[in-house]
C-alpha cells in the first residue's frame, strides 16, 4: 500500500508540475492581453486550477487543495464577469501559482512548506472576491430566440459568455453541422478554430442527426462580429441562423487600477520530477533497433555454431570475414541506439523559460526597473538533467543583468536609451554544444570599476593592470561579490564564482562579452548531453587519458626543439599565435621519460575552454572513440582536471580529462601569456 | 491521473467485475459510445471540447443511450450546473473531493446492485 501511495504521490507531483507550468505560461498570456483577455483563456486557467484542486483533494494534499479551491472560486467569478481584472488580481494569481509550486515541492521536502503564507493568500483572495460589487445578472435570453434544449444545456459559465456577447453587440448565431462519426472531432475542431478567429464559440451541443445514421450533429452557439451571411461563407456546410430579435447596442470596458508591491523570498526554480515525457514514436524507434540487434545476435550464434565445423584456413578466413560484417552491423545499430536514447533525454529549454519570465517580472518590480524580457530559441533541445541544473545559474545571471547591468530608468534616459531595459535570452545549438546568451542593453562592465572592487576585496594590488579580459576573470573569482555589495536581488552573497562552478560541473563554460555603455552578454556553452561523448584517447607518462572532443580544436605533431620558454612558461608558436603548453604527465604527477633531446616527437592537443586556449602536450594520440563518462565517486570529485572515468574496451579504465578545470588549475599563468600574445 | 478514479472504482467494485472505459474529453466520450454497451456513465462538468451538461443533454435525448444512468461528478463551485444536470436527466451526482466509499456507494445505487 505504501508503495502505491508513493506512486500516486509521484504521479501527482509530475502532473501538478505540468499543470502549474502550463498555468504560468497562460498567466503570462493573460497579463499581456490586458483588459481584452480572451474569455477562452480565462476559462482555460479556471479549468487548470480546477483540475489541480480535484487531484490534490483526492490524494489528500489539503493545503494545495484548499488554496486552489479559493483560487478556483475567484477565477469562477472572474470568468463569470463578476469581478474585474485588476493589477491586484494579476499579482495575486502569480503569487498563488508560486505558492502552489512551493507546496508541490514541499510534498517531497516538507521543510519548504513553511515558506507559504496560506492565510495571507486566502485573505487576499477573499478581499478581491468581496471588494468588488456583484454585477446585475441580466437575462441573456430576453433578446434571443433560443430553443429550450440548447438553453437547458448551457452551463452557468456559457450563459455568462452568451450574455457578454449580447452586451458586446455581437451577432448571436446558431450553426448546425453534421459530420461523419469517424472524424467528427477533427472536423469540428477545425471549424471551431476558424470560427474563433472572428468570434467566440460559446457552446457545442451534440445532437442526433436527421438522415445520416452514421453521423453526429452539433449545434454551435456562436457570438461574432460577422453576420449570418459572412459566417455561411466560412462554414459552407453549416445551416446558419441568427438568434437576435433586434439589432444590437454597445458596451464599454473597465479601467485598470494601480499596481501594488509584493516582495517575496526566493527559492530554487528547479522542477522536482525526474521524469521525461517521451514521444511514443521515439520509443518505437528504440524498440525497432533492439529488434535488429536481436537479429545480429542470432547471426552471431549461427556463425559460432558454423565455425566449430570449419577447419581449413580458407574456411577460417570466411568466418572472420562474416564476423567482421556482423561486428560492423552491430556497431551501426548500437550507434543508432545510442543516438535514440540521447534523443529521448532531450527536452526543449523553453520548459524553463516561463519560470524565468515569472521571476524577471517579480525582480523588475522589486527594483523599480522596467524590463522587457525577450526569449528566443525555446525549441533548442538539451538533456533533461542539464536543463534542470541550468535553471539556477541562469536565473542568477539574469538577476545580475537586471540588478547591475540595466541602469535605472533616469540614467537610461540621460544616456539616450529607452527607459525600458531589455534582457534577451537566446538559446541555440552550435556543433555539439548548446549556447545560451543572456544579453542586456545596460551599462556594460567597466574594468576600472571591477578593479576598484577587486582592490577593496584584497583580490589584487593597486598596481595590478586590469584590462577587459582580466576584469571578466575577476568577476568569477571567489570573494569578488559578497553579501555587502550585492543587493538582495542578486542573491545572498552567492557570487558568479558559484555559477561558474555549477556550470563546470555540467562540463560547461561561461564567458563575458561586454561594451561599456552598450551592454553585456554572458555566454554559457554546454555539451548537449553528459552521458556519452566523443573523445580523443591520448597517452602521457605511460597512461592513457580521454580528452572530450568538444574541447579539442586541433592536434599536431611537434619536436622538443619547437618548445620555447617565455617567462618560465612553456609555449609553442602556432601560426601567429603563442600557445601556452601544459604537460599532461606533469598535471597528474606522472614520471615521464619520454624526452630524449631536441628531436623527441610530441603531440599537441590544442584545447579550448570558453575563451581560453591551451596546448596539452602528450606522448601519443591513440585514437578517437565514443566514451561513456562514469563518475569516479564523491571522494575524488574535487580532484582538478578530472571529469570522470571511462572504460575503453577489454576492461581498461582510463580517466576523462576535464579541460576547463585543467586549464583553470594548471594553466593559471597561461592566460596571462595568452593575453599578452593577443595584444602584440 | 485519470487512472486514479478508475483504481478507486475497481477496488470498490471488485466483485462485480466491471469494465471501465476512460475518456479524457467530451469528444473522446462521444467516440467511445458506439463501441461499448455501457451500464453507467460518470462525467465531470468542466471538460474540454464539450462539457458535461452538453454530454448529458445529448445522451438523455438519444434514442439508444437515454436509458444509461449518469452520475455527474463535480465541485461545489458548480452547484448551479449540477442542478442543471439534474434537470437534463442526470440520475446521480457526487461532489469533489469525495471519499472512495461514497463514489462506490453511489455507483452501486446507479447500477441497482446490492
Amino acid at each position: 500500500m505504501a508503495r502505491e501511495d508513493d506512486r500516486a504521490r509521484d504521479e501527482f507531483t509530475s502532473e501538478a508540475e505540468e499543470l502549474l507550468d502550463t498555468l504560468s505560461r497562460d498567466l503570462v498570456d493573460f497579463e499581456s492581453q490586458g483588459q481584452n483577455v480572451r474569455p477562452e483563456l480565462v476559462n482555460k486557467i479556471f479549468r487548470e486550477v480546477h483540475s489541480l484542486k480535484g487531484l490534490a483533494g483526492m490524494l489528500g494534499f489539503t493545503e494545495i487543495s484548499e488554496l486552489s479551491h479559493s483560487l478556483e472560486d475567484m477565477l469562477d467569478r472572474l470568468r463569470m464577469g463578476r469581478i474585474a481584472i485588476t493589477r491586484d488580481l494579476i499579482d495575486l494569481l502569480y503569487d498563488s501559482v508560486d505558492s502552489l509550486n512551493r507546496l508541490v515541492i514541499a510534498i517531497n521536502d516538507p521543510s519548504l512548506g513553511a515558506l507559504v503564507d496560506m492565510t495571507g493568500l486566502t485573505s487576499r483572495i477573499h478581499h478581491i472576491i468581496t471588494s468588488q460589487p456583484a454585477r446585475v445578472h441580466d437575462d441573456p435570453f430576453a433578446e434571443l430566440t433560443l430553443d429550450e434544449q440548447t438553453k437547458k444545456s448551457l452551463t452557468e459559465y456559457e450563459e455568462h459568455r452568451l450574455l457578454e456577447n449580447v452586451r458586446a453587440a455581437k451577432h448571436i448565431l446558431v450553426l448546425e453541422v453534421t459530420f461523419d462519426f469517424s472524424d467528427f472531432d477533427e472536423r469540428l475542431r477545425a471549424l471551431t478554430a476558424s470560427l474563433s478567429e472572428s468570434g467566440e464559440v460559446i457552446s457545442t451541443l451534440p445532437a442526433i442527426p436527421t438522415g445520416n445514421v452514421n453521423g453526429i450533429a452539433f449545434r454551435l452557439l456562436y457570438g461574432s462580429t460577422l453576420d449570418a451571411a459572412a459566417v455561411q461563407v466560412l462554414a459552407p456546410d453549416a445551416a446558419v441562423t441568427s438568434l437576435r430579435k433586434s439589432e444590437p447596442g454597445a458596451a464599454a470596458p473597465a479601467a485598470l487600477p494601480a499596481p501594488t508591491e509584493i516582495v517575496e523570498e526566493e527559492m530554487s526554480l528547479r522542477s522536482l520530477s525526474q521524469t521525461v515525457r517521451v514521444d511514443i514514436a521515439k520509443l518505437d524507434h528504440v524498440m525497432n533497433i533492439v529488434g535488429e540487434l536481436i537479429i545480429q545476435k542470432t547471426q552471431l550464434e549461427a556463425l559460432t555454431r558454423a565455425s566449430a565445423d570449419r577447419t581449413s584456413v580458407q574456411q577460417g578466413r570466411m568466418t572472420s570475414h562474416e564476423l567482421g560484417k556482423v561486428a560492423r552491423n552491430l556497431d551501426r545499430k548500437l550507434n543508432e541506439l545510442q543516438k535514440s536514447v540521447i534523443e529521448i533525454r532531450m527536452v526543449p529549454v523553453g520548459q524553463i523559460y516561463s519560470k524565468l519570465s515569472r521571476t524577471v517580472r517579480k525582480v523588475a518590480r522589486e527594483l523599480g526597473k522596467e524590463i522587457e524580457l525577450v526569449l528566443r530559441g525555446e525549441d533548442t533541445e538539451l538533456d533533461k538533467m542539464m536543463v534542470e541544473e541550468l535553471t539556477d545559474p541562469l536565473m542568477h545571471i539574469i538577476r545580475n543583468a537586471l540588478d547591475h547591468g540595466i541602469e535605472p530608468p533616469d540614467e537610461r534616459r540621460r544616456a539616450g536609451k529607452s527607459p525600458v531595459g531589455r534582457v534577451t535570452l537566446n538559446a541555440y545549438q552550435q556543433g555539439n554544444s548548446v549556447v545560451l546568451d543572456v544579453t542586456d542593453d545596460g551599462r556594460g562592465i567597466n574594468p576600472e570599476n571591477v578593479k576598484r572592487v577587486a582592490v577593496q576585496r584584497g583580490l589584487i594590488g593597486e598596481k595590478d593592470i586590469v584590462d577587459q579580459q582580466r576584469a571578466y576573470e575577476l568577476l568569477f573569482t571567489p570573494g569578488f561579490s559578497t553579501a555587502a555589495t550585492v543587493s538582495e536581488i542578486s542573491g545572498r552573497g552567492v557570487g558568479l564564482d558559484v555559477v561558474k562552478k555549477n556550470l563546470q560541473e555540467l562540463k560547461g563554460t561561461i564567458d563575458v562579452i561586454s561594451r561599456v555603455g552598450e551592454g553585456t552578454t554572458f555566454r554559457i556553452s554546454l555539451p548537449i548531453t553528459l552521458a556519452i561523448i566523443q573523445a580523443l584517447i591520448v597517452e602521457a607518462g605511460g597512461e592513457k587519458f580521454a580528452i572530450p572532443l568538444t574541447s579539442v580544436e586541433e592536434s599536431l605533431r611537434i619536436y622538443s626543439r619547437d618548445i620555447r620558454t617565455v617567462e618560465r612558461r612553456e609555449v609553442f608558436t602556432l601560426r601567429d599565435f603563442t600557445l601556452p603548453l601544459l604537460r599532461l604527465a606533469d598535471a597528474f604527477d606522472l614520471d615521464d621519460d619520454h624526452d630524449h633531446g631536441p628531436d623527441t616527437k610530441w603531440f599537441v592537443v590544442v584545447t579550448r575552454a570558453g575563451e581560453k586556449t591551451v596546448g596539452i602536450l602528450v606522448n601519443a594520440l591513440v585514437r578517437q572513440q565514443e566514451v561513456v563518462i562514469k563518475s569516479i565517486g564523491e571522494r575524488l570529485k574535487t580532484v582538478p582536471g578530472v571529469a570522470g572515468a571511462t572504460e575503453i574496451g577489454e576492461s581498461e579504465i582510463i580517466l576523462v580529462v576535464d579541460v576547463g578545470s585543467l586549464i583553470d588549475h594548471f594553466g593559471g599563468r597561461a592566460r596571462e601569456t595568452r593575453a599578452r600574445a593577443a595584444h602584440v | 491521473m485519470r487512472a486514479y478514479l478508475t483504481t478507486i472504482i475497481e477496488s470498490g467494485t471488485e466483485s462485480y467485475d466491471l469494465e471501465i472505459v476512460e475518456a479524457a474529453s467530451g469528444f473522446e466520450a462521444l467516440k467511445t459510445l458506439p463501441h461499448h454497451k455501457f451500464d453507467a456513465i460518470l462525467t465531470d462538468i468542466n471538460m474540454p471540447d464539450i462539457n458535461g451538461l452538453e454530454l448529458v443533454s445529448f445522451l438523455k435525448n438519444h434514442p439508444v443511450y437515454r436509458s444509461i444512468p449518469i452520475m455527474v461528478i463535480s465541485t461545489e463551485s458548480t452547484e448551479e450546473d449540477r442542478r442543471r444536470a439534474a434537470a437534463l436527466g442526470a440520475e446521480e451526482y457526487l461532489v469533489k473531493p469525495f471519499q472512495a466509499g461514497d463514489l462506490v456507494e453511489k455507483l452501486r445505487r446507479l447500477l441497482r446492485v446490492a
